[in-house]
């Protein structure tokens, strides 16, 4: 018995005081995660590093006991870049969902693909063909975004991604999931039928691309509307693009292809620095980051809103490097001086050709001195200074919006008072910089 | 979206897996641990990162909350969970790899089985030709989609890990009153309370099903600090936690009990390295046997009363 329980302990981690546990994390892994960073013996010396309540709450007023290690002094640390820039505290209590297979029954899996009739082809993208549909119970219109199963890998991730993504994302400026028909060898997702993309949009309805303010404004609100909520919930979409955005006849847009996006933890995990398509790929992600958040999203939304102006991409670079110096070129060129930090990407290279900032009204003299204020919050280098969805949309450049006068309210003081570092993520005065010295 | 809790078992689904017409309970002990276990060995195999395999191993009891045991091979449902949960990970492994090490842990040379590590193992018994990796690889596709089809493509798992290790931040068990040069408790409880985490992941009592990752995590706080001797405060800082006593110790006995579990398993099945759906038919016309010897029907006719009965009969010739 007992010779059985030592091979069975090989695998096993059983709580005897003589047995040492033989599962550990492993340590010598790449990629950072939540539990492994935690669970190795490597990634427990971050414990020594932080600081605990008792540290920031002790006051000999109200307690007997020590100061906590008066001996050392308080170490500060740069503060974690997610800890202060997720945007809305969690809820203390936790709703209860089920896995009651009746739920998922009724609107899964019974429908059979021969209940919506295929027209014609609307795209094709890497591992999906869409097409227009039509429910031939109802007559509505639906989009079919086909999959098929690759005998070799099965189900794509990015399918698997999307289809969990968006059974949860409900809202009217993100496409709705309807329906999901899981056959053996293809897998069909039923969305609302939009009539054309953002990019066909503004070829055809724009002038030379160009779209007119009043449509820009509605389409920037709708699109920061979308954002704000995948935020909400936790989820960042990491590849906002034109070809991404679905604008129907009525002009409402709704954010499209959840297959990059990925719901974001606490704290974030690393991601792969393989998303968003290089022209609407934030800074931070060309210089190799790979602890990106929400900020990466608010860099796309900017991208895109010069480009609805002017009928351009606003950065359209051609290798990754390429990309970094099309942003400079406009945006200046950041040093450590501008962004403390920056020489410790991977990407980033001490010989950047140095270019000064350009004044964005000069390039984008088709905005109005309001709205260039939005863009350059947007198109902040620094993540952290990025503003937040949430802030974007209530920016006084949404305040005539129509339908949305009269009662949305106007912003105490001007734009210009307020200091740009105080409108993003950040927050000033964190208190672990500073102040706390024993 | 809640990515700090989970979706559980419902009482009618738990019903259901201990209801009459299902494999007798202690069999499907035996197939839920055996088969958690393979997966966590084959994840150490693979060097996923534990916050992988933990997530692999909630994914195969909630399947086996929808569909039945038996449908499958057991070993085929562990393997194509864990290549379904890295696939969707950031650390992706190929089917190859995946089939290559079930291929080993489940031939006589694997270390699963009742063998010294030290005996040469023989390659023969585990090559995978690549007619069989083909075969192989097929049956896993197949049961992907059986997985996604019976979860819903609900692929998200909180774990409590890093919320033991926020709770243990907040209690304050990291701080240097706690730990000095000679001595660190305070990581050894974070190390110890991590440690039950993964323990429980094995429990047949699928605990991360009924409870929420904040109770798991209190849960296993608790133990630890106890087992190292580190006084937590005197009043009831479990409820910052959102968890109720009961609750607490309810959890605080079942991931204590795997011990007795694991000893139960190893020798009900003499050191098997793996279960079969073979060895579990077996064992079935034998308890049947057995069964047949009372005043009462063959298995099928068996209803509930009876059934609780011999599980009761079962316990009370344990002890």
């Amino acid at each position: 018995m007992t010779s059985n329980l030592g091979s069975s302990a090989q695998i096993l981690k059983i709580h005897t005081s003589h047995t040492h546990p033989r599962i550990h994390f492993r340590r010598e892994h790449p990629t950072f995660t939540t539990a492994e960073s935690h669970g190795s013996k490597d990634a427990l010396h971050i414990l020594d590093k932080v600081c605990t309540p008792a540290s920031i709450l002790f006051d000999p007023k109200f307690t007997s006991r020590q100061r906590p290690s008066p001996a050392l002094p308080f170490r500060t640390f740069p503060p974690s870049p997610t800890a202060i820039r997720l945007p809305h505290s969690l809820p203390s209590t936790i709703s209860v969902q089920n896995l009651d297979p009746e739920e998922k029954g009724e609107d899964m899996d019974k429908r059979h693909p021969s209940s919506f009739q295929q027209l014609e082809k609307l795209g094709e993208g890497t591992y999906a063909t869409v097409f227009k549909g039509r429910n031939r119970q109802t007559g509505e219109l639906v989009a079919l975004k086909e999959i098929h199963l690759d005998s070799e890998e099965g189900t794509p991730s990015t399918a698997i991604r999307e289809i969990s993504l968006m059974k949860e994302l409900k809202h009217e400026n993100i496409v709705s999931l309807h329906d999901v028909i899981h056959t053996e060898n293809k897998l069909m997702l039923v969305f609302d039928y939009m009539d054309k993309d953002l990019k066909k949009y503004m070829d055809t309805q724009g002038d030379r691309g160009a779209l007119n303010p009043v449509t820009i404004k509605s389409f920037m609100h709708q699109l920061l509307k979308g954002i704000d909520f995948c935020h909400t919930n936790r989820v960042l979409h990491r590849d906002l693009k034109p070809q991404n955005l679905l604008i129907n006849n009525k002009g409402v847009l709704k954010l499209a292809d959840f297959g990059l996006a990925r719901a974001f933890g606490i704290p974030v995990n690393t991601f792969s620095n393989e998303v968003v398509t290089l022209w609407y790929r934030a800074p931070d992600v060309l210089l190799g980051s790979r602890t990106y958040n929400t900020s990466i999203d608010i860099w796309s939304a900017g991208c895109i809103m010069a480009e609805m102006y002017t009928g351009r991409p606003l950065f359209p670079g051609t290798t990754n490097e390429d990309q970094l110096v099309r942003i400079f070129r406009i945006m200046g060129t950041p040093s450590e001086r501008t962004w403390p930090g920056i020489s410790q990407y991977s990407e980033y290279k001490q010989n950047f050709q140095m270019y000064a900032t350009q004044d964005l009204r000069v390039i984008l003299s088709q905005i109005d001195p309001s709205g260039i204020d939005l863009l350059q919050r947007m198109l902040q280098l620094r993540p952290e200074l990025r503003i937040s969805a949430h802030d974007a949309l209530n920016h006084p450049w949404f305040s005539d919006l129509a339908g949305n006068m009269g009662h949305q309210q106007q912003q105490p003081g001007q734009m210009g008072q307020i200091p740009v570092q105080q409108r993003g993520y950040a927050q000033p005065g964190v208190v672990a910089q500073g102040g706390y010295q024993y | 979206m809640s990515h700090l809790s989970n979706p559980l078992a419902t009482p009618s689904q738990l019903f259901k897996v201990s209801s009459s017409n299902a494999l007798p309970i202690e069999l499907q002990d035996s197939i839920r641990f055996y088969t958690a276990r393979l997966i966590q060995a084959a994840g150490i195999l693979l060097r996923l990162p534990q916050d992988i395999t933990a997530q692999a191993n909630v994914l195969l009891f909630r399947y086996w909350l929808v569909d039945d045991l038996m449908a499958h091979e057991f070993s085929d449902v562990s393997a194509a969970i864990v290549y379904l949960t890295a696939k969707i990970s950031a650390s992706p492994r190929s089917l190859r790899s995946i089939t290559n090490v079930y291929a080993y842990l489940l031939s006589p040379s694997s270390y699963l089985s009742n063998q010294t590590l030290d005996a040469s193992p023989d390659p023969e018994s585990y090559y995978l030709s690549e007619a069989a990796y083909i075969l192989y690889r097929n049956r896993l596709l197949h049961i992907e989609g059986q997985v996604l089809n019976a979860l819903g493509f609900n692929t998200h798992v909180a774990l409590p890990h890093p919320l033991a290790i926020t709770y243990l931040q907040a209690l304050d068990i990291f701080s240097p009153a706690y730990n000095s040069k000679n001595k660190n408790t305070g990581k050894e409880v974070g190390r110890r309370a991590i440690e039950y985490l993964n323990t429980a992941l094995l429990s047949p009592q699928m605990l991360y099903l009924t409870h929420q990752p904040c109770a798991l995590a209190t849960a296993a706080v608790y133990l630890a600090a106890r087992d190292s001797g580190v006084k937590l405060p005197e009043s009831q800082w479990w409820e910052v936690f959102d968890c109720e006593r009961e609750e607490l110790g309810f959890l605080v006995v079942g991931m204590g009990s795997l011990e007795g579990v694991v000893r139960r398993e190893v020798g009900r099945w003499s050191g098997k390295g793996m279960l079969l759906t073979e060895n579990v038919r077996k064992e079935l016309v034998n308890m049947g046997r057995v069964m047949g010897n009372g005043n009462r029907g063959a298995e099928g006719e068996m209803d509930e009363m009876a059934e609780m009965e011999r599980m009761l009969d079962a316990k009370v010739g344990e002890d």
